[in-house]
């Protein structure tokens, strides 16, 4: 045993080296009170050198730590995009001023910000149900804090105390689910699982199925609370508004992009047959319509998410509407359980990244400009801060998923996968439904742009040097991806290996 | 002897009362209560498959389920005091800044 | 009925019986104390489950800390003396479908299911060594992942709770 550990330790680098980092950046903050800007440089030099690691991970898929976790390109992929959108955040988070406020705790958070993204990081790669719990709970644990971090505000404990009640139930929830699948299968193991449903030994009777069916809809509960899929979704409004904005848009992305891969992994290993080589389509052991139950759901989700968006005039509350409703799309890839859609939900997230992250610092630092985050308040700014103006239209057409944008081709993809699996009508609702989103970026855009102030003042609202170019650099992305997507898809095809046993 | 099944059914109704709660009380720390009692019904379902199969990984999973739901009343009660600072009540009817 | 029997029977009827009071209890310090018991209960399930090492773990982790943290919960938050802790029950009949519903169809899963189990509860003499070994070999990962995760919550249960400057202005 001592030897399996140390094999696998090699190829767990990237992951102890966030761990090193959150613990490094802890005691550099004990040891070095007020110096918060050094521990937030810290935590990016660490993410920055976890990041590095990566591209030397082994191509082929391996179990390491006696199958408890996975290193296959699949997770690679989703490590990318989580510590990427880890060191933006932090760097936002030297700009933003919301968080100067809390000048007491700003090491805290940065020491937060590593052990966030360590755990999200161990969340692709989870091939147990013993990590996927306990990554997800760190996961969870550490965002309940974050999300609390401006406790002198009532609104941001507030988000806080209804993100902590109800991740705790859906937890819970998710567990119940864990010990039915335990005692059906006698293991915790997802390979295990997966042996075991699949010579038939587990699920004998027509109860032992449906209390197999109970358990995945209880696990389901669970994931998704986490990426807010409606009918769990109500937290996700109010935790985005409270929360600080930079952990708003870490939620938005990262944790997203961690849960999509467990979720992912999770069904992928344990419940579908090997898939048919030729189309690259997986089937589901005895055949249960799982394609439909998910579809219904990604509907109900991104339906809801868009249909309340219309009425937000919080442009932050409007984000995470949006956010859910990206959620809905971004299921309709797992909903086809095929190659094509696992690549498509990939590339989508890539996209995802620019676009949101874009409209979030947009956000932000308008609200620290002119303290708002209020739709009516924008009028007028074509005018007075054209730059930024600029960039937010862009991201939010982006959003919408026209072209001559990122979203574009994220959503052309994720809606041909869809197609491609004959599920026609679906691709339909999601089409539907970006036209209904279209409804409420607009309004935005027609608030800045034909809009006057409300005191007709004119006066331009300066922004630094930097905030305009990092507005521009997030506006580059998000153009040039609709034309030179080609390195990104390529890079998504190769990575939709996942380990499954016997491959 | 004991069925399974016995320990089984006390676990299922034992979630179901800690649901309820959930669904049901106002007062934060209450909730927190609830929540701990269907965490022990996980938990006694899990050692009870673990027994029955002989296999201790129910139990290992039981230990860190401990774990974990001691830090989570930490931070949850940590939460409750802050808000609880600002606003003098712990009942969650009264957490109405953000509205639907 | 055997002793092994009448214990069972007992420690559920402890279990349940206190559980209800948690749940219906109009007062956060009865509700606290019921707790308690429902924890004994457990521990005592556990015990007759062969489970001795999480027997002495839920003793000492729930009621030893869990439930001491809730109790400080309770303390700190009455504090003032008008903060209006007792709480009425709301929503009550869609809540009773919903939870009627919820235990009829796990009792009849758990009960109709054919688990993948033995028939009866094989014999074991203590499971601390075997649980001690797992934990620092198959399941080394998970527990250092423990640890990382309970001292994130000391540090952010610490950061959250303590008053700073600002808070107490407030208040």
């Amino acid at each position: 045993m001592p030897d399996i550990i140390f094999q696998s330790t090699k190829h767990f680098w990237p992951e102890i080296t966030l761990a090193l980092t959150f613990i490094a950046a802890m005691i550099f903050e004990f040891a070095t009170k007020k110096r918060t800007t050094g521990t937030g440089i810290l935590v990016l030099l660490g993410l920055a050198a976890a990041l590095v690691q990566l591209p030397s991970a082994p191509s082929e898929p391996v179990s390491i730590f006696g199958g408890m976790y996975a290193i296959d390109p699949f997770s690679t992929f989703f490590k990318y995009v989580i510590i990427v959108t880890g060191m933006v955040v932090v760097l936002f988070s030297f700009q933003s001023q919301e968080l100067k406020k809390e000048s007491g705790h700003t090491g805290e958070y940065y020491c937060f910000i590593a052990a966030v993204t360590f755990g999200m990081v161990l969340m692709t790669g989870s091939s147990n149900l013993v990590m996927i719990y306990l990554s997800i709970e760190l996961v969870s644990i550490t965002s309940y804090i974050l999300a609390g971090f401006s406790k002198s505000l009532r609104r941001s404990s507030e988000a806080a105390l209804k993100y902590v009640i109800f991740g705790a139930l859906s937890s819970g929830i998710m567990l119940y689910g864990m010990s039915l699948i335990f005692g059906l299968t006698g293991t915790l193991d997802l390979s295990g699982i997966r042996t075991a449903l699949a010579s038939g030994h587990a699920v004998t009777t027509g109860w032992s199925f449906a209390a197999l069916m109970a358990a995945i809809v209880l696990m389901l509960a669970g994931f998704g609370y986490k990426v807010s899929v409606v009918p769990f979704h109500f937290w996700t409004p109010d935790v985005y508004e409270g929360a600080p904005i930079t952990i708003t848009a870490f939620l938005a992305v990262a944790s997203k992009a961690a849960v999509f891969a467990v979720m992912i992994r999770f069904f992928y290993v344990a419940f579908f047959d090997n898939m048919l080589a030729s189309t690259g389509v997986y089937s589901s052991f005895r055949n249960v319509d799982w394609s439909m139950i998910l579809a219904v759901l990604s509907v109900l989700t991104m339906t809801l998410g868009n249909f309340v968006a219309i009425w937000q005039d919080n442009l932050k509350r409007m984000l995470a509407y949006s956010s859910i409703a990206h959620a809905g799309y971004m299921l309709m890839g797992v909903v086809v359980m095929s190659n094509f859609g696992l690549s498509a939900i990939m590339l989508y997230f890539v996209m995802y990244f620019f676009m949101n992250l874009g409209a979030f610092y947009v956000v932000m630092v308008i609200a620290d400009k002119i303290g708002s985050e209020n739709i009516d308040d924008y009028r007028g700014f074509g005018k007075r801060a054209p730059i930024i103006s600029v960039g937010l239209s862009i991201f939010l057409i982006s959003l919408t998923g026209l072209p001559p944008t990122a979203g574009f081709v994220g959503k052309l993809f994720l809606f041909s996968s869809v197609m491609a699996s004959q599920f026609i009508w679906l691709a339909i609702v999601g089409v539907l439904n970006s036209v209904v989103s279209l409804y409420y970026y607009a309004r935005v855009l027609k608030n800045m742009y034909l809009r006057e102030a409300p005191d007709g003042d004119e006066s331009p609202i300066v922004f630094s040097k930097v905030t305009s170019a990092v507005v521009i650099l997030f506006i580059i992305p998000n153009i040039l991806l609709c034309f030179f997507y080609q390195p990104v898809l390529t890079f998504a095809q190769r990575s939709i290996a996942i380990l499954l046993p016997g491959l | 002897m004991i069925p399974i099944s016995h320990y089984l059914i006390l676990s299922a109704v034992m979630f179901t009362i800690g649901c309820a709660g959930v669904l049901t009380r106002r007062n934060a720390i209450i909730i927190f209560m609830c929540i701990e009692l269907m965490l022990n019904s996980v938990n006694l379902t899990f050692v009870a498959f673990s027994a029955y199969l002989g296999d201790s990984a129910g139990q290992i999973i039981v230990f860190f389920v401990m774990a974990v739901a001691a830090a989570e009343a930490a931070v949850g009660l940590a939460i409750v005091l802050a808000l609880f600072r600002n606003k003098k009540s712990v009942d969650i009817n009264d957490v109405n800044i953000l509205k639907w | 009925m055997s002793y092994t029997d009448a214990f069972f029977y007992f420690f559920a009827a402890l279990t349940v019986g206190s559980a209800l009071v948690v749940t219906f209890s109009r007062s956060v310090i009865y509700a606290a104390f019921a707790l308690l018991f429902t924890f004994l209960g457990v521990a005592g399930l556990y015990v007759l489950l062969q489970a001795d090492f999480l027997a002495v773990a839920q003793i000492m982790v729930y009621v030893g800390g869990i439930l001491i943290l809730l109790l400080f919960g309770v303390m700190l938050t009455t504090r003032v003396t008008n903060a209006e802790i007792t709480t009425g029950t709301v929503q009550g009949l869609p809540a009773t479908v919903v939870v009627g519903i919820l235990l009829g169809t796990l009792i009849l899963l758990v009960s109709r299911a054919t688990w993948n189990v033995q028939e009866s509860l094989p014999d074991v003499t203590g499971t601390t060594t075997e649980i001690g070994e797992r934990l620092l070999t198959t399941f080394l990962l998970p527990f250092e992942i423990a640890g990382i995760l309970l001292l994130v919550a000391i540090m952010g249960a610490a950061m959250i709770a303590r008053s700073t400057d600002k808070t107490k202005e407030a208040a």
